[in-house]
């Protein structure tokens, strides 16, 4: 009779699961935000979000979390079930914190879903600041290292990784003073409390627009859409890739079937005109790429982070 | 001008804009005044709404729950001791002393008339000098930060009533609590004890939920049966102040509306600085210091003018410059960023409707606080605080443990608000303040990271006398903390000589 039972329950759950997997999704999808309500993590993340709810016809309900520079949400997206009902947006401060935090999530204990797009590092000066050109800002900082108060994020977030490889690449020393975010970051630049900021382009676009900051570069193969006539540092002769990129992920071990129904739909609605165009305007650059790409530019930002890590001085949990 | 009364009219003829406005300050009394949902949790639970209005129907929305939420923290500050937003927890001293006499219902609609007049003053000072004090505030750096907030803290040691000493090992206690988390400099975990929740750091809300709530609930439950009543709210019968009550408040709530609006502008200063700022040069400047913490309505008008002026004030920043100056403006950023619109500095010349939205949205949020709380919030609370005690108290305590978990989704802080529970009982036993303790660990992280960001840029202590800012702020702290003191024995030294 037991095992009777047994039987009858495998069966139903073969039956139920089968159902799932025709289905899916058949339900509300999490989506994780690992930042409070507000900050760039979080726009993006909603910018998607109501549309892919459209294009899998189903609820997607964004649950912000906080603290540890982004940790602790990730620690709650890694530790769901892997069901496909639960993914969030991953910036690369979680791929550093690998590296740099106690009990970090590591990237295998994540699927990669797709890319959400760049959002590449660039320096800005204040404009009461000597600096007219990348060139003067260099032999400024090469003339008298640590003369040059830069604002970035604490050791560890994106700005603050940003300004140690300028350091690195240009062989010069920065006075990196940390800031809690983009939003004091630029508010110290406005005041002039900091010379420079590394700091991506939309944080800073109005001000350079309105003159009271000058954008000297930005650190990318490409110019960006938002400011096209601010050339990048290579093409000021200055070997400099740095910044920020987005990308879709739920814990490890969604299965196949279902990362794909999520990668499909994600890639989709990240190439829709209208999508392109609400994120251009909210400021953000999109790259629509599926999983396999977004898995081999994670990859290869953790190969080239490492070394950077190393030198900075900031790796607590060594490879 | 003309603008101005146009966009007002138009917001105020729109029924759509008019029933958006309506609800959003009727959700905002209630997440308000519910223990532990901050007013940016208010805004972000209402943030995926906004996704399919036009910008100015989900300002609308968004600014009426943001002044309501900040109006009705006081709600819970003066019935249940428990301050929802840092900028009620200056009113819970005052506020909830006059409900445990008997006249809660009079502390309740002076803080309403008092948070309507903070929120028209604050709104004026926005609409006129917007720009002006946009400037200023930019010139704020990391040592301004630094001396402002040390200022709050000596502020703080000033107001709380009692033993200084007590006091002062409150405070220390609540620094080293601020202490607790990633260094915001280093990024080096502090007293986590190896742990992956203690990272964060210790939040606000369960902090806050735990040491008044919590220890409050305890403290009823530990009274003997006999005196149960005494230390229960009671709305009294009169419920009203008259004008003559009315009028002595009105000098004390102009000061404390035009502090709110200026503090208020300053990036990430908020309104726990604006309340100590204006509840201690209130007791300052009155003749009876000694009625501050013991029941009077100054006590409660000082705190609720500056805080609701804060709000206009916490809005400059956002218009004129683009940058949020809070974690409530942050939401509203990204609404502005979501509908398409990139807020900065060209926001006045390229948006000027947008801008009149928002002054329409908090003025007719103004109009509709003060008539909701007064023909439904009122009658209601008191409704809720006629239930009885053992209702209440259960009821208090599962919102206290509900607020905690919702800040972070985590059990961890659930266990934190308890413990706190604890120690704010232990403390309550002891005769300890706890004021002190919670801006301490408020304000202690701001002032640390602040001291320390700037010695790293200037690597000099001399900056902060250097400084005009600063320099004044650090003697007015001085004097505050040396001046009583220092007029007794100048009041002795003139006897002397007298005879």
């Amino acid at each position: 009779m037991r095992r009777l039972g047994y039987m009858f329950g495998a069966a139903l759950a073969v039956a139920a699961g089968g159902a799932a997997a025709d289905t899916f999704p058949d339900g509300p999808i999490t989506w994780v935000v690992n930042w409070p309500a507000g900050g760039g993590q979080d726009t993006t993340s909603r910018l998607v979000a109501t549309r892919l709810s459209d294009a899998l016809g189903v609820p997607i309900v964004i649950e912000n979390y906080e603290g540890a520079g982004g940790l602790v949400g990730m620690r709650a997206l890694a530790a769901s079930d892997a069901d496909g009902y639960t993914i969030g947006m991953l910036g690369t401060s979680s791929i550093i914190q690998q590296y740099t935090m106690d009990e970090p999530v590591m990237m295998d204990d994540l699927t990669v879903l797709s890319m959400f797009g760049p959002d590449p590092a660039a320096l800005s000066v204040h404009a009461g600041t000597p600096f007219e050109t990348l060139e003067d800002f260099v032999s400024a900082a090469r003339e008298a290292p640590g003369s040059v108060p830069n604002g970035n994020d604490p050791p560890g977030g994106a700005s603050y990784i940003a300004a140690t490889i300028l350091e690195n690449e240009l062989d010069i020393a920065l006075n990196k003073i940390p800031y809690g975010g983009f939003a004091p970051t630029v508010t110290a630049l406005l005041g002039g409390e900091v010379s420079s900021a590394t700091v991506p382009i939309p944080q800073v676009i109005e001000h350079h627009a309105s003159g009271a900051v000058r954008i000297l570069g930005v650190m990318s193969d490409q110019r960006h859409f938002l400011a096209p006539e601010v050339p990048t540092f290579a093409e000021q002769g200055f070997d400099v890739v740095a910044g920020d990129f987005r990308a879709v992920v739920g814990p490890a071990g969604i299965p196949e079937d279902r990362a794909a129904i999520l990668s499909e739909a994600l890639v989709s609605v990240l190439s829709s005109d209208a999508f392109v165009e609400a994120a251009n305007a909210a400021g953000y650059m999109i790259e629509p790429f599926g999983a396999e790409e977004a898995q081999a530019r994670i990859l290869a930002f953790d190969t080239a982070v490492y070394p950077v890590l190393e030198s900075a001085g900031l790796v607590t949990n060594p490879r | 001008m003309t603008d101005l009364l146009t966009g007002l009219a138009t917001a105020a003829t729109d029924p759509t804009l008019l029933l958006l406005s309506f609800i959003g300050v009727m959700l905002g009394l209630v997440f308000g005044a519910l223990p532990g949902i901050s007013s940016t949790m208010a805004l972000a639970v209402l943030l995926p709404f906004t996704y399919g209005m036009e910008t100015p129907a989900a300002m609308m929305l968004m600014l009426g729950v943001f002044f309501a939420s900040v109006y009705a923290g006081s709600v819970s500050a003066i019935l249940l001791r428990i301050p929802g937003t840092p900028g009620a927890m200056i009113t819970l001293m005052d506020g909830n002393a006059m409900a445990k006499q008997g006249r809660a219902g009079e502390a309740m609609a002076f803080a309403l008339v008092a948070s309507l007049f903070g929120g028209v003053i604050g709104w004026i000072i926005m609409v006129t000098l917007a720009p002006v004090i946009a400037t200023y505030a930019l010139r704020f750096g990391s040592p301004e930060y630094a001396a402002v907030v040390f200022f709050g803290l000596v502020l703080v040691a000033y107001a709380s009533s009692g033993d200084t000493l007590r006091g002062l090992a409150a405070g220390a206690i609540g620094l080293l609590i601020g202490v607790v988390g990633r260094d915001r400099i280093t990024d080096v975990p502090r007293f986590t004890f190896g742990t992956a929740e203690l990272q964060a750091g210790i939040d606000f809300i369960p902090l806050v939920i735990g040491i008044f709530g919590i220890a409050e609930v305890l403290s009823l439950l530990a009274r003997r049966r006999a005196d149960t009543v005494s230390g229960i709210p009671t709305l009294g019968r009169r419920s009203w102040p008259g004008w003559r009550a009315l009028v002595p408040e009105i000098p004390t709530a102009l000061r404390s509306s035009t502090i709110g609006a200026f503090v208020g502008a300053i990036p990430a200063a908020g309104s726990a600085v604006a309340v100590a700022l204006a509840y201690s040069i209130e007791k300052r400047l009155s003749k009876h210091p000694g009625r501050f913490g013991t029941g009077t309505p100054k006590g409660v008008v000082a705190p609720e003018a500056a805080n609701n002026a804060c709000v206009g004030g916490s809005l400059i920043p956002m218009m004129t410059l683009g940058i949020p100056g809070d974690s409530i403006t942050a939401v509203l950023i990204a609404v502005l960023l979501l509908h398409g619109l990139r807020p900065g500095p060209g926001l006045f010349e390229n948006q000027p409707e947008l801008i009149v939205t928002i002054y329409a949205a908090i003025f007719i949020a103004i109009i509709f606080t003060g008539f909701l709380a007064a023909t439904v919030g009122l009658p209601l609370f008191r409704r809720v605080l006629a239930l009885p005690q053992r209702v209440l108290l259960t009821g208090v305590l599962l919102l206290c443990l509900l607020g905690a978990f919702a800040v972070r989704n985590s059990i961890f802080d659930v266990w934190l608000a308890v413990f706190f529970g604890g120690v704010g009982f232990v403390f309550m036993r002891l005769g300890i303040p706890v004021l002190p303790l919670v801006f301490g660990a408020i304000l202690g992280p701001i002032l640390e990271e602040n001291l320390r960001r700037t010695l790293l840029i200037h690597r000099d202590w001399m900056v902060f006398l250097e400084r005009p800012i600063s320099l004044t702020l650090i003697v007015v702290s001085f004097l505050v903390l040396l001046g009583p003191p220092l007029a007794t024995l100048l009041t002795r030294a003139a006897q002397r000589r007298k005879r």
